[in-house]
């Protein structure tokens, strides 16, 4: 029982210590500032009208272009969002461009289109500017110079440009959803990614942060020898048990917090819907593949004597972690893979594999209950090589110990 | 209470516990003595479980270890440390908890403990914010909350100022009569001297000397006498039970064939010479000390024939 010590202590030294408040803290901040800030500035509308130079060598497109842009793009206020200036064509290319250089240096126009005379054939337009990166203007004008120039062309070949626009009308595709139970629900390739995705990376958090604090924890009371003092008191696997408790409630209460943060957050921009059973599955994978990188962690981390080796071999465990990540986009395209379906068999990969595909499409039960059986076999038998390994390693100081030395831990302890 | 029985711990090359026996009574303070290296902090945490013997048994009032030793035993490490982050109220709090104490029964006890020590004010502060000789006060109070009944400190002496080694002496003293057994390494003999009630000298991970301090000083002992006098000397070396007498005008160094022969020797002597001074010498635990370690590395074996 003395592990419930144990984990009390990891718990509410960690939870107490600023560092965690901090990280606690911070972290929302970060994923916001990252996730959302670029989208709202993005999203942001112009609050005056910009004044846009033209060099139209066709002399034909700036009106029906200014009228056009006029029609579709309006400032909140209802003046124009932008105003077309006839940069001139009369002087030769060169003399007109010097002219608009001169203006965007003054800051008379925001940038200038140059059409040339053949833009009917090639289709090609400038655009300079100090800013090119104003990618919302550049998009916009080309989107209304493609209309323009497609009816213009239409209507030289004796079509009616109406016609074509009907005829060019596109397809929109609307994904539904079909459960086992045959109930539909609206869901778009984003949303099932998503709610995928937050899976993955609330295990890996949740993972490296208490793996992290996992190894450095054993790594301090080695280096401070408080290990000795606690081996005379309780056994090592209370010890064990009791860290690994500890820091993944430490783990949970911050990812489950963040999660918290970030569900509301993007509940309001996209909404998810998972399926209880989805839920109750990943869960189950999660606990389990929590517990096999715990044993993981501990097993490469108790050898260790130092912070430096410690962050070392975390950042090599972290790979088992990314990879599947890494493999998201092509596991959601086909979740049912002969390869998707032998990876989900590996351990590591295993929780991971399976909390991707499931809201995509259920596995077959026979892969649920088989990776299950396999993931559950795998963390036993880690936990045992953790415990003896840990039982041996906390006491050894100074040289890291040689793989053979390592396997007669295992047979002995 | 402790029971020690051919213990041997090897490591992958060297042997640093051969054979060493050594019998712990409740009420008895203990010294563990011997030169670096010697096997000592080897012992001890064989003793804690913390090491696995490679032969040889251990028993605790005559059973195996098992997880109740874990309550009973306080133990303070040769390397000193402590979370230095954490508040110390705390840490002793959970060093207590792991010795099976509710937060309700440490408590009171940590603060009689910090007022003994003079660190009743710092309870709330934070480990690291304590000077090194303090930390290791609080780390004692660590070994000894649960009220152990085998305490085993390595080198509790080490790194404490005149006042507090007086002191911890003094609070050894008080549990031994609480009939603690306690078992204590150290190097510095005169601390051995004063408080063991029995001692074991390690050497190379054998033991060398073991017994009380009286019957060690008498086994190593010079059996010598040292008299101071007016008189004539001379009678003295055809003394029988003299082996040896170095008599000079005033002063006289005489070695015994028997120590028990001493009384005898006080009587022969009153009515022959003016006595000042009879003084019985023995050799200091320090002496015994070195020259027992300096000996080639055959003689222990021989010299533990001896005692044996």
């Amino acid at each position: 029982m003395k592990y419930l010590n144990v984990a009390r202590w990891e718990f509410m030294e960690k939870v107490t210590s600023k560092a965690f408040l901090i990280s606690l803290l911070l972290m929302p901040v970060i994923i916001i500032a990252f996730g959302v800030l670029p989208g709202v500035f993005a999203m942001k509308g112009d609050d005056r009208t910009i004044t846009v130079g033209v060099i139209d060598e066709t002399n034909s497109l700036i009106e029906p272009l200014a009228l056009r842009l006029e029609e579709k793009y309006k400032l909140p206020d209802g003046r124009p969002n932008y105003l077309l200036r006839n940069v001139g064509q009369q002087e030769s290319f060169e003399a007109m461009r010097e002219k608009a250089n001169t203006m965007v240096a003054n800051d008379e126009i925001e940038g200038y289109f140059h059409i040339p005379a053949t833009v009917f054939d090639s289709g090609k337009v400038e655009y300079r500017s100090e800013n090119v990166g104003n990618i919302r203007l550049v998009e916009r004008f080309s989107r209304t110079l493609e209309e323009v120039v497609v009816e213009l062309r239409a209507r030289a070949q004796g079509y009616d440009p109406l016609e074509i626009k009907q005829l060019l009308t596109s397809v929109d595709v609307r994904s539904i959803k079909v459960s086992a139970s045959g109930e539909e629900k609206e869901s778009g390739f984003l949303q099932t990614f998503f709610s995928s995705y937050i899976f993955l990376m609330m295990l890996m958090f949740l993972v490296l942060t208490s793996g992290q604090l996992l190894i450095r924890s054993v790594v301090e009371e080695k280096s401070n020898r408080v290990i000795e003092v606690l081996i005379s008191s309780c056994s090592a696997r209370d010890l064990m048990v009791g860290k690994i408790l500890g820091l993944s409630g430490l783990g949970i209460v911050q990812v489950l917090l963040w999660a918290l943060i970030g569900f509301v957050v993007w509940a309001r921009f996209e909404g998810i819907y998972v399926e209880p059973a989805t839920l109750l599955l990943s869960a189950v994978y999660f606990v389990l593949g929590y517990l096999l990188y715990s044993a993981i962690f501990v097993t490469v981390g108790s050898p260790v004597t130092t912070e430096q080796e410690a962050q070392q071999l975390t950042s090599y465990v972290s790979l088992f972690l990314v990879f599947p990540i890494v493999l998201a986009v092509p596991i959601m395209q086909n979740p049912n893979a002969p390869l998707v379906t032998a990876l989900s068999f590996v351990p590591v990969l295993t929780p991971a594999f399976m909390v991707m595909r499931m809201p995509i499409q259920m596995p077959p039960v026979w892969e649920i209950v088989g990776t299950i059986g396999v993931l559950t076999v795998s963390v036993i038998g880690m936990m045992w090589v953790a415990g003896k390994i840990f039982r041996t390693a906390i006491l050894v100081y100074g040289k890291r110990p040689t793989p053979r030395e390592l396997l007669r831990w295992l047979r002995t302890a | 209470m402790l029971s020690v029985r051919n213990l041997r711990k090897e490591f992958d090359t060297v042997v640093a516990v051969d054979d060493v026996s050594l019998e712990v009574k409740r009420g008895q303070l203990f010294g563990l003595l011997g030169p670096n290296g010697a096997g000592k902090t080897t012992t001890i945490r064989t003793v804690l479980n913390i090491l696995y013997p490679d032969a040889g048994t251990i028993t605790f009032d005559g059973k195996p270890f098992s997880e109740e030793m874990w309550n009973i035993i306080g133990f303070l490490p040769e390397e000193r440390g402590l979370y230095r982050k954490s508040k110390i109220l705390n840490t002793i709090l959970y060093f207590a908890s792991l010795k099976g104490m509710s937060e309700r029964e440490a408590k009171p006890v940590a603060f009689r403990w910090l007022e003994r020590f003079n660190l009743t004010d710092r309870a709330y502060a934070k480990v690291e914010e304590l000077s090194k000789g303090n930390q290791q006060k609080i780390q004692f109070i660590i070994s000894i909350l649960h009220k152990p009944q085998l305490l085993i400190l390595d080198e509790p002496f080490s790194g404490l100022d005149p006042v507090n080694q007086i002191l911890l002496k003094e609070i050894l003293l008080e549990l031994r009569k609480q009939n603690i057994a306690i078992v204590f390494s150290t190097h510095q003999m005169e601390q051995a001297e004063k408080l063991c009630d029995e001692i074991c000298l390690i050497n190379k991970g054998r033991v060398v000397l073991n017994g009380s301090i009286r019957e060690v000083k008498q086994r190593y002992g010079k059996n010598s006498v040292h008299i101071e006098f007016e008189g004539d000397g001379g009678f003295l070396k055809a003394l029988p039970y003299v082996r040896k007498a170095d008599v000079y005008q005033n002063y006289a160094e005489i070695e015994l064939t028997d120590m028990s022969k001493t009384k005898e020797l006080l009587r022969s002597l009153d009515d022959k010479i003016e006595l000042r001074k009879f003084e019985i010498v023995e050799p200091s635990l320090n002496s015994i000390f070195i020259e027992t370690v300096r000996l080639p590395a055959s003689a222990p074996a021989q010299q533990q024939g001896v005692m044996a």
